[in-house]
């Protein structure tokens, strides 16, 4: 954090702007007891220093805003495509007999380990874990977006 | 089909091939020789027998277990103290 400080610093001593320099004079002085606070201690420090953060930042520099990582919401279609390309993946499965209706071992020559990976890769994709018991009558891709979408409150 | 065992081997299999993801030779080597292994037995009926069977599975989770752990410790050693001469 605070080499960030220091980098924004020097990027803004290259500006030929006296504002902004006379800015990164500050910001100097702010950033260096900075460095030798013990970190953990310095949460009043930490709050000053996104503050000046946020008031050195040059405009045209969008890296430091905040992203927050979220996924789209999920419909039928996404778990669907979603499904189908975790399935395509897996190297048993040839991905051109490959139907949202074939059953895992009558279509697919699949044996019930084979659906135990398949359902371990689900698990994978969408983050949640899946009770043996009901593993076991998932036997197709649209019954598995169908269970998902049960588990996940995904209607219409 | 419908032997009450069944799920004790699932659950079995599970197990192994969450575990096998860091095996050093890679996942896919260990899957490969945990689906052979699974396979040779596969006509197993005898309750007696596949209990059996699953202990050893049981024992080989325990195995894989402790060569993670030692491998961990290997290395933090390797990482905090001077090499043996």
């Amino acid at each position: 954090m605070a080499a960030r400080v220091l980098q924004q610093c020097v990027r803004s001593l290259a500006r030929p702007s006296l504002r902004l320099s006379s800015g990164h004079l500050a910001v100097r002085a702010a950033a260096a007891p900075l460095a030798t606070i013990h970190r953990p201690l310095s949460f009043a420090a930490d709050s000053r220093r996104t503050r000046w953060l946020g008031q050195s930042r040059i405009p045209s520099v969008g890296v430091l805003c905040r992203q927050y990582g979220d996924l789209p919401p999920l419909t039928l279609e996404t778990i669907k495509e979603r499904v189908m390309y975790v399935l395509k993946l897996y190297d048993k499965i040839n991905p051109e007999k490959l139907q949202t209706s074939s059953h895992f071992m009558k279509d697919l020559g699949l044996d019930s380990l084979d659906q135990v990976e398949i359902i371990m890769a689900m698990e994978d994709e969408f983050g949640f874990e899946i009770p043996d018991a009901e593993a076991e009558k998932l036997m197709s891709p649209e019954e598995i977006v169908q269970y998902i979408a049960d588990k996940k409150d995904v209607y219409e | 089909m419908a032997n009450p065992l069944r799920g004790e081997v699932i659950r079995l299999y599970k197990n192994l091939l969450y575990l096998g993801r860091e095996y050093p030779q890679g996942s896919a080597y260990f899957r490969e020789r945990l689906k052979s292994a699974f396979m040779k037995n596969k006509d197993v009926t005898d309750p007696e027998k596949i209990q059996k069977l699953v202990a050893r599975g049981d024992f080989v989770i325990k195995e894989l277990e402790a060569l993670y752990f030692l491998r961990k410790y290997r290395a933090m050693k390797k990482r905090y103290y001077e090499p043996e001469q």
